[in-house]
């Protein structure tokens, strides 16, 4: 019987909770290795949601900037991480991480947040609606501009960090979201309200997109750079005010194409310029981002246990 | 944060309940109900690419990309996937497949593929149809 050599005592020392944490992110990174590839179905959109959710057991891991023109203030740039992952074929759950750096000013972790997409409906119909359920746990700092709602200003992105990062705010925000395909086309349609968990009214916004493959059947071969591998689309979103004052006048709107390549190998890269409409809207916008799909994780990951 | 808990646990509690029936229930051709629950009218439908050797390689392509993960490289089925070359699958109408296909089977855990394109879910078809053929 060969005599198993005593723990190193740096080793024999380390809390159980950390050595349980490292086991789990062994096991997460071999169920990662050992995952298939797979392609989502899912449309480019940055900011609007289409009624396609997650496939069952796919976890896709994507990181997300945006660059912004600020006036007051320096420009920004504002990375953000999101772990999406199908629970059920009707249930996609995703958890965001979010930060900024404002150019002259500093670089800051600005919270998270946890978001939640049901389908109600059993059946694909002419549209298709989607229920959304977030909760967000971010300072005024966050500058990621998931969503325009109420009368967000640009001007609200102008306090310095040191400031801004120092007021948290816990918000629920539902969203319906109304969603069509037709002939390689699809619809969206967001309707956003917002609401801080402190004593501050429901503000509203919109969101709506559309897009199209370049081309919409598949050629035989595997292909990087062939026409089926890239979509085109848009997207317009913008605030319409609060339950004290629905309105326009005084809310910022965008308007925003997109570009995203889907490869075979289950990465997905989009780019979207964005351009404010009104006063108050943010001049310009860079928006881009990368994502990558592993097929039956949760499956290859439930194998391990 | 204990309201999170509590609503992640009724929402997995829920999930787990709608997933926990996978029987397979077939009718009198032996298709899968699921499946043969697609309207009278999609027996008619036509798949515009019935037979077409490129197509099928292009349905192969697409099967890899988005069914392989469950229903396994050779399409005989993962887990609670469907074994796609049996005949509870083959025997169906390519209509019903593609309605099938369009729809999924949500509680069932079967994705609905409407987002990828109509021409690609019939490249699908068009492949598994091969996967019913005797093989030499």
């Amino acid at each position: 019987m060969i005599a198993r050599p005593p723990l190193h005592p740096a080793r024999a020392d380390r809390p159980l909770r950390a050595r349980a944490l490292v086991a789990f992110l062994g096991a997460v990174l071999l169920a990662v290795g050992f995952a298939p590839l797979a392609r989502a179905q899912e449309t480019p959109y940055f900011v609007a949601y289409s009624h396609h959710l997650e496939e069952p057991g796919n976890l896709e891991i994507e990181t997300y900037s945006i660059y912004g023109t600020q006036q007051g203030h320096g420009d920004f740039i504002a990375p953000w991480m999101e772990l999406e992952y199908g629970v059920t074929a009707w249930w996609t759950t995703e958890f965001y991480i979010d930060s900024q750096a404002t150019f002259g000013d500093s670089t800051v972790f600005t919270g998270t947040r946890w978001e939640n997409r049901f389908r109600p409906l059993m059946h694909e119909h002419w549209i298709n609606p989607v229920l959304y359920v977030e909760f967000e746990n971010t300072t005024d700092a966050d500058k990621t501009l998931k969503e325009v709602v109420g009368f967000d200003d640009q001007l609200d992105a102008a306090e310095p960090n040191s400031v801004a990062n120092q007021s948290h705010t816990h918000e629920i925000e539902t969203k319906l979201i109304l969603s069509s395909d037709y002939k390689g086309w699809n619809f969206s349609e967001n309707f956003i309200s917002e609401k801080n968990l402190g004593h501050e009214p429901w503000e509203f916004g919109y969101a709506l997109g559309i897009s199209r493959p370049l081309r919409l059947a598949a050629t035989p071969r595997p292909c990087n750079f062939c026409r089926e591998n890239f979509i085109l689309g848009a997207e317009a979103y913008g605030g319409l005010g609060t339950t004290d004052l629905l309105a326009l006048s005084g809310t910022s709107h965008y308007v925003a194409p997109i570009a995203a390549w889907q490869m075979p190998s289950g990465v997905t890269l989009s780019v979207s310029p964005g351009f404010g409409l009104t006063d108050v809207s943010h001049r310009f916008l860079l928006r881009w981002g990368m994502s990558y799909e592993i097929g039956g994780f949760g499956r290859k990951l439930r194998s391990l246990f | 944060m204990r309201f999170a808990l509590i609503l992640g646990f009724l929402l997995a509690s829920v999930a787990a309940a709608f997933g926990a029936t996978h029987r397979w229930e077939t009718d009198s051709r032996g298709v899968l109900l699921v499946i043969a629950e697609a309207p009278v009218k999609t027996h008619s439908w036509k798949n515009p690419y019935e037979g077409q050797p490129d197509a099928a390689l292009a349905g192969e392509k697409l099967f890899r990309q988005h069914c392989a993960e469950c229903h396994g490289d050779d399409a005989t089925g993962l887990g609670h996937a469907a074994n796609l070359r049996a005949p509870s699958v083959q025997n169906a109408t390519p209509g019903e497949l593609a309605w099938f296909l369009r729809n999924g089977n949500l509680p069932r855990g079967m994705p609905p593929w409407a987002g990828i394109p109509e021409q690609r879910r019939w490249q699908i078809i068009t492949y598994l149809k091969t996967l019913g053929r005797p093989t030499h």
